[in-house]
Protein backbone atom coordinates (compact mmCIF):
# COMPACT_ATOMS: atom_id res chain seq x y z
CA UNK A 1 0.00 0.00 0.00
CA UNK A 2 1.34 3.40 -1.29
CA UNK A 3 1.81 5.83 1.66
CA UNK A 4 -1.46 8.11 2.35
CA UNK A 5 -1.15 11.71 2.24
CA UNK A 6 -2.73 13.34 4.97
CA UNK A 7 -3.00 16.76 5.12
CA UNK A 8 -4.82 20.11 6.72
CA UNK A 9 -5.49 21.22 3.29
CA UNK A 10 -6.66 19.77 -0.22
CA UNK A 11 -10.04 18.46 -1.22
CA UNK A 12 -10.36 15.86 1.34
CA UNK A 13 -9.45 18.13 4.55
CA UNK A 14 -11.54 20.70 2.83
CA UNK A 15 -14.78 18.61 1.96
CA UNK A 16 -14.42 17.23 6.07
CA UNK A 17 -13.90 21.06 7.10
CA UNK A 18 -17.12 22.19 5.28
CA UNK A 19 -19.29 19.86 7.21
CA UNK A 20 -17.57 21.22 10.64
CA UNK A 21 -18.13 25.16 9.46
CA UNK A 22 -21.88 23.96 8.16
CA UNK A 23 -22.53 22.67 11.81
CA UNK A 24 -21.05 25.62 13.37
CA UNK A 25 -23.03 28.18 10.54
CA UNK A 26 -26.29 25.77 11.07
CA UNK A 27 -25.92 26.82 15.33
CA UNK A 28 -25.12 30.46 14.76
CA UNK A 29 -27.88 30.93 12.24
CA UNK A 30 -30.42 29.25 15.19
CA UNK A 31 -29.32 30.63 17.55
CA UNK A 32 -30.02 34.24 16.24
CA UNK A 33 -33.10 33.06 14.24
CA UNK A 34 -34.57 31.69 17.80
CA UNK A 35 -33.29 34.83 19.80
CA UNK A 36 -35.24 36.79 16.69
CA UNK A 37 -38.59 34.85 16.73
CA UNK A 38 -38.69 35.39 20.98
CA UNK A 39 -38.22 38.66 21.01
CA UNK A 40 -40.32 39.11 18.37
CA UNK A 41 -43.22 37.15 20.58
CA UNK A 42 -42.98 33.91 19.58
CA UNK A 43 -44.07 31.20 21.99
CA UNK A 44 -41.90 27.50 22.39
CA UNK A 45 -44.20 25.36 20.36
CA UNK A 46 -44.46 27.88 17.70
CA UNK A 47 -40.24 28.35 17.25
CA UNK A 48 -40.03 24.36 17.75
CA UNK A 49 -42.41 23.53 15.08
CA UNK A 50 -41.05 26.09 12.74
CA UNK A 51 -37.47 24.33 13.47
CA UNK A 52 -38.91 20.71 13.22
CA UNK A 53 -38.02 19.72 16.60
CA UNK A 54 -39.65 18.95 20.41
CA UNK A 55 -40.27 21.92 22.43
CA UNK A 56 -38.35 19.83 25.22
CA UNK A 57 -35.43 20.14 22.47
CA UNK A 58 -36.06 24.01 21.95
CA UNK A 59 -36.04 25.21 25.51
CA UNK A 60 -34.01 23.11 26.80
CA UNK A 61 -31.06 24.27 24.37
CA UNK A 62 -32.28 28.28 24.30
CA UNK A 63 -34.04 28.93 27.31
CA UNK A 64 -30.94 29.46 29.68
CA UNK A 65 -29.36 31.95 27.28
CA UNK A 66 -31.89 33.87 26.13
CA UNK A 67 -32.86 34.27 29.79
CA UNK A 68 -29.48 35.79 30.66
CA UNK A 69 -29.58 37.79 27.81
CA UNK A 70 -32.83 39.55 29.13
CA UNK A 71 -35.28 38.24 26.81
CA UNK A 72 -38.92 38.45 28.04
CA UNK A 73 -39.97 35.05 27.19
CA UNK A 74 -43.84 33.83 26.62
CA UNK A 75 -45.07 31.13 28.96
CA UNK A 76 -43.33 28.03 28.20
CA UNK A 77 -47.20 26.71 27.67
CA UNK A 78 -47.78 29.55 25.76
CA UNK B 1 -2.45 24.59 42.61
CA UNK B 2 0.86 24.76 40.15
CA UNK B 3 2.14 27.53 38.90
CA UNK B 4 1.22 25.31 35.77
CA UNK B 5 -2.47 24.37 37.13
CA UNK B 6 -2.59 27.73 37.43
CA UNK B 7 -1.55 28.89 33.98
CA UNK B 8 -3.74 26.29 32.64
CA UNK B 9 -6.81 27.58 34.85
CA UNK B 10 -6.52 31.00 33.22
CA UNK B 11 -6.07 29.67 29.51
CA UNK B 12 -9.44 27.68 30.23
CA UNK B 13 -11.28 30.40 31.22
CA UNK B 14 -10.45 32.67 28.47
CA UNK B 15 -10.87 30.08 26.08
CA UNK B 16 -14.34 29.75 27.60
CA UNK B 17 -14.93 33.35 27.34
CA UNK B 18 -14.10 33.01 23.34
CA UNK B 19 -16.42 30.13 23.05
CA UNK B 20 -18.99 31.52 24.58
CA UNK B 21 -18.52 35.19 22.46
CA UNK B 22 -18.61 32.29 18.95
CA UNK B 23 -21.65 31.27 20.24
CA UNK B 24 -20.16 27.65 20.23
CA UNK B 25 -21.39 25.24 23.24
CA UNK B 26 -17.73 23.66 23.65
CA UNK B 27 -14.50 25.42 24.19
CA UNK B 28 -12.46 24.25 21.34
CA UNK B 29 -8.67 23.99 20.28
CA UNK B 30 -8.83 27.10 18.62
CA UNK B 31 -10.93 29.25 21.31
CA UNK B 32 -7.61 27.72 23.63
CA UNK B 33 -5.26 29.25 20.82
CA UNK B 34 -7.17 32.39 20.99
CA UNK B 35 -6.76 32.67 24.58
CA UNK B 36 -3.10 32.09 24.33
CA UNK B 37 -2.58 34.86 21.60
CA UNK B 38 -4.89 37.17 23.72
CA UNK B 39 -2.70 36.41 26.96
CA UNK B 40 0.70 37.54 25.20
CA UNK B 41 2.53 33.75 24.40
CA UNK B 42 5.38 35.15 23.58
CA UNK B 43 6.13 31.99 20.78
CA UNK B 44 2.46 33.42 18.98
CA UNK B 45 3.98 37.43 19.64
CA UNK B 46 7.22 36.00 17.38
CA UNK B 47 5.56 34.94 14.82
CA UNK B 48 2.80 38.21 14.55
CA UNK B 49 -0.06 35.95 16.01
CA UNK B 50 -1.56 38.09 18.29
CA UNK B 51 -5.66 37.89 18.57
CA UNK B 52 -6.56 39.77 16.28
CA UNK B 53 -4.30 38.02 13.55
CA UNK B 54 -5.69 34.72 15.12
CA UNK B 55 -9.37 35.71 14.89
CA UNK B 56 -8.96 36.82 11.25
CA UNK B 57 -7.18 33.40 10.39
CA UNK B 58 -9.80 31.49 12.06
CA UNK B 59 -12.95 33.54 9.91
CA UNK B 60 -11.38 33.13 6.74
CA UNK B 61 -10.95 29.55 7.31
CA UNK B 62 -14.61 29.22 8.57
CA UNK B 63 -15.31 31.16 5.40
CA UNK B 64 -13.19 28.82 3.26
CA UNK B 65 -14.66 25.54 4.70
CA UNK B 66 -17.48 26.97 3.74
CA UNK B 67 -17.28 27.80 0.33
CA UNK B 68 -15.85 24.34 -0.15
CA UNK B 69 -19.62 23.03 0.52
CA UNK B 70 -20.82 26.10 -1.83
CA UNK B 71 -21.67 28.12 1.02
CA UNK B 72 -20.63 31.85 0.52
CA UNK B 73 -21.15 34.33 3.73
CA UNK B 74 -21.27 37.71 1.77
CA UNK B 75 -21.01 39.97 5.51
CA UNK B 76 -18.58 37.37 6.57
CA UNK B 77 -19.50 34.99 9.80
CA UNK B 78 -22.68 36.50 12.13
CA UNK B 79 -20.57 37.03 15.03
CA UNK B 80 -18.14 39.41 13.37
CA UNK B 81 -20.59 41.49 10.80
CA UNK B 82 -23.16 42.18 13.59
CA UNK B 83 -24.52 44.62 11.21
CA UNK B 84 -25.43 43.23 8.28
CA UNK B 85 -26.24 38.91 6.89
CA UNK B 86 -27.72 37.14 10.09
CA UNK B 87 -28.50 38.88 13.20
CA UNK B 88 -26.24 38.71 16.27
CA UNK B 89 -27.46 36.27 19.09
CA UNK B 90 -26.74 36.89 22.83
CA UNK B 91 -23.98 34.83 23.84
CA UNK B 92 -24.32 31.08 25.68
CA UNK B 93 -25.21 31.10 28.98
CA UNK B 94 -23.61 29.24 31.20
CA UNK B 95 -19.48 27.20 31.36
CA UNK B 96 -19.13 25.55 27.83
CA UNK B 97 -17.68 22.12 28.81
CA UNK B 98 -14.26 21.22 26.69
CA UNK B 99 -14.92 19.73 23.29
CA UNK B 100 -12.95 17.06 21.31
CA UNK B 101 -10.26 18.90 20.10
CA UNK B 102 -9.27 20.97 22.84
CA UNK B 103 -9.05 17.49 25.10
CA UNK B 104 -7.16 16.19 21.79
CA UNK B 105 -4.77 18.90 22.27
CA UNK B 106 -4.36 18.72 26.47
CA UNK B 107 -3.78 15.41 25.45
CA UNK B 108 -0.98 15.70 23.31
CA UNK B 109 0.10 18.68 26.25
CA UNK B 110 0.68 16.15 28.74
CA UNK B 111 1.59 13.26 26.68
CA UNK B 112 4.96 16.09 25.55
CA UNK B 113 6.16 16.62 28.89
CA UNK B 114 8.52 13.90 30.62
CA UNK B 115 6.66 13.75 33.71
CA UNK B 116 3.89 15.33 35.08
CA UNK B 117 5.54 17.52 37.17
CA UNK B 118 7.68 18.51 34.07
CA UNK B 119 4.73 19.80 32.32
CA UNK B 120 5.15 23.53 31.27
CA UNK B 121 2.87 26.50 29.48
CA UNK B 122 4.87 25.82 26.64
CA UNK B 123 3.11 22.06 26.19
CA UNK B 124 -0.24 23.82 26.20
CA UNK B 125 0.69 25.50 22.64
CA UNK B 126 2.37 22.92 21.56
CA UNK B 127 -0.29 20.55 21.94
CA UNK B 128 -2.42 22.59 20.23
CA UNK B 129 -0.19 22.99 17.27
CA UNK B 130 0.48 19.29 16.94
CA UNK B 131 -2.69 18.91 15.54
CA UNK B 132 -1.93 17.93 11.97
CA UNK B 133 -5.52 18.16 10.61
CA UNK B 134 -8.27 20.93 11.31
CA UNK B 135 -9.75 23.93 12.06
CA UNK B 136 -6.50 25.34 13.70
CA UNK B 137 -3.78 24.03 11.08
CA UNK B 138 -5.69 24.75 8.07
CA UNK B 139 -6.50 28.50 9.66
CA UNK B 140 -2.26 28.89 10.70
CA UNK B 141 -2.02 27.82 6.72
CA UNK B 142 -4.28 30.51 6.06
CA UNK B 143 -2.33 33.30 7.92
CA UNK B 144 0.52 31.83 6.28
CA UNK B 145 2.49 30.95 9.68
CA UNK B 146 4.33 28.65 9.38
CA UNK B 147 3.34 25.44 11.77
CA UNK B 148 6.33 23.69 11.93
CA UNK B 149 8.98 26.86 13.01
CA UNK B 150 6.32 27.71 15.54
CA UNK B 151 6.29 23.82 17.23
CA UNK B 152 10.44 24.17 17.10
CA UNK B 153 10.45 26.96 19.17
CA UNK B 154 8.65 24.84 21.62
CA UNK B 155 9.87 22.40 24.47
Amino acid sequence: MSPVEISAQGEVADRLAAVGALRRLADQLEDAAVEEAMRAGWGWPQVAEALGVTRQAVYKKHAKRLIAAGVALRRRSG
Amino acid sequence: MSEFDHYLHGVLMRAAEEARAEGSATVEAHHMLLALAAGGDPVLAAAGLDHAAVRGALDQEFAHSLAAAGVTMPSGPPRSAPAAGPPRSAPAAGTPSLGATAKAALDRAIGRAPRKKDIRPGHVLLGILLAEVGTVPRALALAGADRHALIERLP
